[in-house]
C-alpha cells in the first residue's frame, strides 16, 4: 500500500466522521429546489436578436445568411478578415472551405503547424443568447481544442436552431453529459491592470460570428 | 396600546436625550409606555466579542423581563438584530426548552423604533417639526439584519420644514462594530475616514440614523474635526415639534 | 523588497495578528487606491448585471442548496469522482496535508522528467506553498495568468483570490516588466503591458510540456474538471502541454454536470461582473488525440475536513472562490488582502484560514470584521459570513478561557466585568455612577473626552467621545415618575 492510498483512506474516514452522508441522497438530489428562470420567453426572432446583441457587446462580429448562402458567407467573411491561411477541423463541411485561401485540414496537426495559421474556422454546439456564449463540444466539426485556441482569428458558424436563451436550456440539450466543452464568451481578456478591459491575451483576439437562418 | 421601552446599556448611560425623545414622541401619538427598570443590556457585545456564555445570560434576563410585555419598543436597530439574528442560536445551544418557547412567544413583538411606528403603529407623519438640512446614515444592522426598507426616509420625508440630502455609498459600514473599534482601532479609523468624507459632502446639518453606536463613532470624529456637522438619533428629530424643538447638546 | 513597499507574510502559521499586518498598508495610501478603485469598479460592475438578474434570490438559493448537498455526501460524491474520471484515463491522487500534496506534484514532475511547468492561477496551490517548494526543488515555475505574472516578476504576493495584484498600478507593473523582460522602452498602458505578458509567455506555452493547475468545479457524474476563466492562458496550459496535474480542494465537488447552470450563472456575475467570462473549460480524463495524454487530480484535505463537523461552519466550504465578498467589504476596501496574512484575504478568509489550521493559527481573523453583513448578503451562494466569524470567536475566547494570561488581557477582563455588572440593575446602575466619576478626570472644559489611556486611546486616536451625561435615562424616568406620583396624591 503506497503512502497515497493510506492517505485516501485517512481523508475518506475524517470526511465520513464529519459528515456520514445521507441514507437518501439520490432522493435528497432529486428533491433539491431549482427555482430559478429555467426556459426562456423570447421568441425565435428576438433570441437571435439578443444573442447577436450580446455577441456584440463582447465586440465579436456577426453577420447573418440564409441556410443556401452559407458557402457564400464564409468566403466573405474570410475575405474581410483579410487573413489567408485557416485551419479547418477535419470534420469541417467541404462545402465551407471556401476556394482561393490557404486552407489546413487538422488531421493531428502538430501546435507548431497550427501556431503560424491566421484564422480557425469551426461549427459550434449551441449558442446561448443570455450571455452571449458559443458552446463546443469538440465534435469532428467543432474540432479539437488545440484548433480553435491557437489562432488569432476564429469564425464559428451558429445555426439559429443551435440558440437557446437561457443556460439552463442548453444544459436540458445534455441528456448526456459531454465530457469535452468550451464555452466561449466573446475573445479572450484581461482586467488585471488596474481593472481596464483588455481584449486579446492568449486565445484568438477576433472572434467572428455568421448566424445561419435555418 | 401599551408598549415597553427597552432603551439599550448604552443609550440609557451616555443618550439619555433619544431616550427621553423616544418617551415624548409615543406619548404623543398616544402609546401607553413603560419603562421596566431592571433592564440591563442585550448582551450584543458580548455575543460579537465571542463571549457566548455570558451573552446568554444577558440574553436570558431580556426574554424573562419582557415575557408579559405587549410590545418592546428599542430605540437601536443593533439590539434588536441581536435578539432576532442571535437569540435564537444562543437559546438553541445553550438554552432548554421552555426558554426557547418563551423567546418565540415573544420575538414577534419587538420592534425597532421605526418598525413600531410603521408597521405596528401604522404611522409615518408623527406631526414633527425640525427645520434643518439632514443626512441619513442607514447602520448596517438596520439595513441589512433588519431589512428596514425606506420606512426611515418615509418617516423622515414626513417631518416639516426637514431637508433631506441623500448620503452617497449609503450601504458601506462606518467602521464601529462595537469592539471592533477598539481591537482593530486602525482600520476602523480608517473607515470612518472615507465615511465621513460622505457625510461632509453632503453639506447638511445633521446626521441621523436609528443607531447611536454609528453616530456615537461618526459624532466623536465630526466633533474632532469641528466638521460643524453634527450627529442626532432620529427619535429626536421625530420627537420634535415648534412647541417643544429638539434639545440639542453642544 | 515587492512592489507593496513591504514584505507581505501569508503563512497563516507566521504572519503577524490582522491589527498589525494592516499597519503598512493603511499607511500605504497608493496601494490603498489602487485597491479601492479595483473592487469599487467590481462592485459597480457586479451590482448592474445582478440587478438585471430576476431570478438572481433563487439562484443563489439553488446554489446554496446544490453545496450543500455535495458537502454532506462528500465522500460519496468524491469516490464517484475517483472512479469516472480514473475509468476516462485520469489518475487520482489523495493528499491529507499540504507537505503530502506538494511531494505528490513534485513526485509527478520527476515522473515527466520536467525541470519546467507552466501554471494556471490555483490559490489552492498558494495554499500549499507549492512554487518555492517547487523551485527549491531544481523545477522552474512559470505563472502564466497576467496577474500572477506581475507577482512573480516583481516579487510580491496575491492580494485577491480573483485579481490577485490588483493592488499594483500600470507604472508599477511596467517598472517590473521593463526590468525582467529587458523591455526599457516599454509604455504604462495597459494594452502594451499586456501585449507584452502575451509574448513573453507565447513561447513557453509552446514548449514547456508540463502544466499545473487548479480546478473550480469537479464533476462527481462524469470524472469531468472545470476551469473558469478570463485570458486564454488556462486553455493553453490545459491544452498544448502533454501532462498536466490539477490540484484541487475536496470541497469542489458537484453532483452533477447540469448542476454548473446555477454555478456558471452566479460565478461570473459575482466575480467580474460579466454575464458569463470569456473561457469556461471542461475536460473529462484523458481524450485520445486531444490535449495532455496524461492527466492527474490531486485532492487536498488540508484542514477541510475538519470543517465540515459544525454544521454554521460547514457553510464555509460552499465558497465557490469568486471574491464577491472581499470586493464588498469595507474592511478589505482599507487594508487590500495582505493584512489577512493567508492566501485567502477578505471575509471568507477571516472565516476559512483560521478554519484550516484548527485554529492553531489566525485567531485575529475572525476579529478583522465590523461585521456589517455586506459580504453574506453578496454571497451567491448564501455562505453567512457574520454568524461564523461570531462563532469563531466564540471558539477563540473559549481557548482564551483556558489560558493564563487571560488576566493580563484588558479586553477579556472587561467583557468579564461587564457581564458581571450586567446581570444585575443595581450593579449596573452603580457601575454607571462610578463610570460618571471616574470619567470626569478625563472630560474637557468642552463636555467632551479627547484621550483615553489603554484600550479607550484606540477609540481617541480618531474619535472624540461625549462626557458621559449627568442624568442617566432610568434616572430621568425614576424621577419624572415620582413627579408625576406626587402631581396624583
Amino acid at each position: 500500500m503506497n503512502h497515497s492510498s493510506t492517505s485516501r483512506q485517512r481523508v475518506l474516514d475524517r470526511i465520513r466522521a464529519a459528515a456520514p452522508g445521507s441514507a437518501a441522497r439520490e432522493r435528497d438530489y432529486a428533491a433539491l429546489e431549482r427555482p430559478y428562470t429555467r426556459t426562456g420567453s423570447l421568441t425565435a426572432e428576438t433570441r437571435i436578436a439578443l444573442m447577436t446583441e450580446r455577441l456584440r457587446e463582447y465586440d465579436a462580429g456577426v453577420t447573418e445568411c440564409a441556410s443556401g448562402e452559407l458557402p457564400a458567407a464564409v468566403a466573405a467573411a474570410l475575405a474581410a478578415s483579410g487573413r489567408k491561411t485557416f485551419v479547418a477541423p477535419a470534420g469541417l463541411p467541404s462545402a465551407w472551405l471556401a476556394p482561393g485561401f490557404e486552407w489546413k485540414i487538422d488531421r493531428d496537426l502538430s501546435a507548431d503547424q497550427i501556431e503560424g495559421v491566421e484564422g480557425v474556422v469551426t461549427a459550434c454546439f449551441c449558442g446561448i443568447a443570455d450571455s452571449g456564449t458559443i458552446v463546443l463540444h469538440h465534435s469532428a466539426a467543432e474540432g479539437r481544442r488545440l484548433v480553435s485556441l491557437l489562432p488569432d482569428w476564429h469564425l464559428c458558424i451558429l445555426r439559429a436552431t443551435q440558440i437557446v436563451e437561457t443556460l439552463p436550456e442548453y444544459f436540458a440539450r445534455c441528456p448526456q453529459p459531454p465530457g469535452l466543452v468550451t464555452w466561449i464568451s466573446g475573445p479572450s481578456a484581461t482586467a488585471d491592470i488596474e481593472m481596464t478591459r483588455i481584449k486579446g491575451v492568449h486565445g484568438p483576439r477576433f472572434l467572428q460570428v455568421i448566424v445561419v437562418r435555418d | 396600546m401599551r408598549a415597553s421601552l427597552f432603551i439599550t446599556c448604552y443609550n440609557d448611560t451616555l443618550f439619555p436625550e433619544t431616550g427621553r425623545a423616544v418617551v415624548a414622541l409615543l406619548e404623543r401619538l398616544g402609546v401607553d409606555l413603560e419603562f421596566r427598570s431592571q433592564q440591563t443590556c442585550c448582551g450584543q457585545m458580548h455575543a460579537n466579542t465571542g463571549f457566548r456564555s455570558e451573552a446568554f445570560s444577558q440574553a436570558k434576563r431580556f426574554v424573562r423581563l419582557y415575557q408579559d410585555a405587549e410590545a418592546v419598543v428599542v430605540p437601536s436597530s443593533s439590539c434588536v438584530a441581536m435578539v432576532r439574528e442571535q437569540y435564537p442560536g444562543l437559546f438553541e445551544e445553550l438554552g432548554n426548552e421552555a426558554l426557547r418557547r418563551e423567546f418565540a412567544a415573544l420575538l414577534p413583538r419587538v420592534y425597532e423604533l421605526s418598525e413600531f411606528l410603521i408597521d405596528r403603529l401604522g404611522i409615518e407623519d408623527v406631526g414633527a417639526w425640525f427645520p434643518h438640512r439632514v443626512t441619513y446614515h442607514a447602520s448596517c444592522h438596520g439595513l441589512r439584519g433588519l431589512h428596514l426598507g425606506d420606512r426611515p426616509l418615509r418617516l423622515l420625508r414626513a417631518v416639516r420644514g426637514l431637508e433631506l440630502t441623500p448620503l452617497p455609498n449609503l450601504d458601506r459600514c462606518c467602521g464601529f462594530g462595537g469592539t471592533f473599534s477598539v481591537k482593530n482601532g486602525d482600520v476602523s479609523s480608517a473607515m470612518l475616514a472615507t465615511k465621513l468624507e460622505d457625510v461632509l459632502g453632503t453639506q447638511t446639518e445633521f446626521c441621523t440614523a436609528l443607531d447611536n453606536s454609528c453616530l456615537m463613532h461618526m459624532g466623536g470624529a465630526l466633533h474632532r474635526r469641528q466638521a460643524g456637522i453634527r450627529t442626532i438619533h432620529m427619535a429626536q428629530i421625530l420627537a420634535s415639534t415648534e412647541a417643544s424643538p429638539a434639545e440639542i447638546p453642544a | 523588497m515587492s512592489t507593496s513597499g513591504y514584505h507581505p507574510d501569508l503563512d497563516p502559521a507566521s504572519a503577524p495578528p490582522f491589527p498589525k499586518a494592516a499597519l503598512p498598508v493603511l499607511n500605504n495610501m497608493q496601494l490603498r487606491k489602487n485597491v479601492a478603485h479595483a473592487v469599487d469598479v467590481i462592485q459597480a460592475k457586479r451590482g448592474r448585471l445582478v440587478a438585471e438578474k430576476t431570478d438572481w434570490q433563487q439562484l443563489r438559493a439553488a446554489g446554496a442548496a446544490i453545496r450543500d448537498h455535495a458537502l454532506e455526501n462528500l465522500s460519496f460524491y468524491l469516490q464517484q469522482f475517483e472512479e469516472r474520471c480514473t475509468a476516462a484515463g485520469g489518475v487520482v491522487h489523495w493528499a491529507a496535508d499540504a507537505a503530502e500534496a506538494r511531494r505528490i506534484i513534485l513526485d509527478l514532475l520527476r515522473q515527466e522528467q520536467a525541470d519546467e511547468v507552466i501554471k494556471i492561477k490555483t490559490m489552492t496551490s498558494a495554499e500549499i506553498q507549492l512554487n518555492p517548494y517547487l523551485e527549491s526543488a531544481g523545477v522552474k515555475v512559470f505563472e502564466t495568468d497576467l496577474a500572477e505574472i506581475i507577482l512573480q516578476l516583481g516579487n510580491d504576493e496575491p492580494s485577491h483570490i480573483v485579481v490577485p495584484a490588483l493592488h499594483v498600478n500600470r507604472g508599477q507593473v511596467r517598472e517590473i516588466f521593463a526590468r525582467s523582460m529587458n523591455r526599457p522602452d516599454l509604455s504604462d498602458d495597459p494594452q502594451a503591458l499586456t501585449a507584452a505578458a502575451r509574448s513573453y509567455l507565447r513561447q513557453k506555452f509552446l514548449t514547456v510540456p508540463t502544466a499545473i493547475s487548479g480546478a473550480n468545479f469537479l464533476i462527481a457524474e462524469t470524472g469531468g474538471v472545470a476551469i473558469v476563466e478570463s485570458e486564454g492562458n488556462g486553455r493553453m496550459c490545459l491544452t498544448l502541454p502533454r501532462a498536466l496535474i490539477t490540484v484541487a480542494g475536496i470541497e469542489k465537488v458537484l453532483p452533477r454536470f447540469q448542476d454548473l447552470e446555477v454555478m456558471l450563472q452566479v460565478l461570473a456575475r459575482s466575480a467580474t461582473g460579466e454575464r458569463m467570462n470569456p473561457y469556461t473549460s471542461l475536460w473529462t480524463g484523458v481524450t485520445p488525440g486531444d490535449g495532455p495524454q496524461r492527466f492527474h487530480v490531486v485532492l487536498l484535505d488540508n484542514g477541510r475536513s475538519s470543517i465540515l463537523k459544525r454544521e454554521t461552519e460547514r457553510q464555509t466550504l460552499r465558497c465557490i472562490r469568486c471574491a464577491a465578498c472581499m470586493n464588498s467589504c469595507p474592511v478589505y476596501r482599507q487594508t487590500g488582502g495582505h493584512a489577512y496574512g493567508s492566501v485567502y484575504p477578505g471575509p471568507i478568509g477571516a472565516i476559512l484560514t483560521p478554519q484550516l489550521t484548527e485554529l492553531h493559527h489566525a485567531q485575529s481573523l475572525p476579529y478583522a470584521s465590523s461585521l456589517c453583513g455586506a459580504c453574506y448578503e453578496v454571497c451567491p451562494v448564501k455562505i453567512n459570513i457574520p454568524e461564523i466569524l461570531i462563532d469563531l470567536r466564540a471558539q477563540v475566547t473559549d481557548q482564551e478561557r483556558r489560558q493564563t494570561r487571560r488576566w493580563f488581557d484588558p479586553m477579556y477582563l472587561g467583557m468579564r466585568v461587564a457581564s458581571f455588572v450586567f446581570a444585575s440593575a443595581g450593579r449596573f446602575h452603580a457601575a454607571q455612577r462610578l463610570g460618571r466619576i471616574g470619567m470626569r478626570l478625563f472630560t474637557g472644559k468642552d463636555g467632551w473626552i479627547h484621550s483615553l489611556p489603554g484600550m479607550g486611546a484606540k477609540w481617541t486616536q480618531s474619535r472624540d467621545l461625549r462626557g458621559l451625561p449627568q442624568q442617566t435615562f432610568h434616572e430621568w424616568w425614576a424621577a419624572r415618575d415620582k413627579a408625576a406620583g406626587k402631581e396624583a396624591q
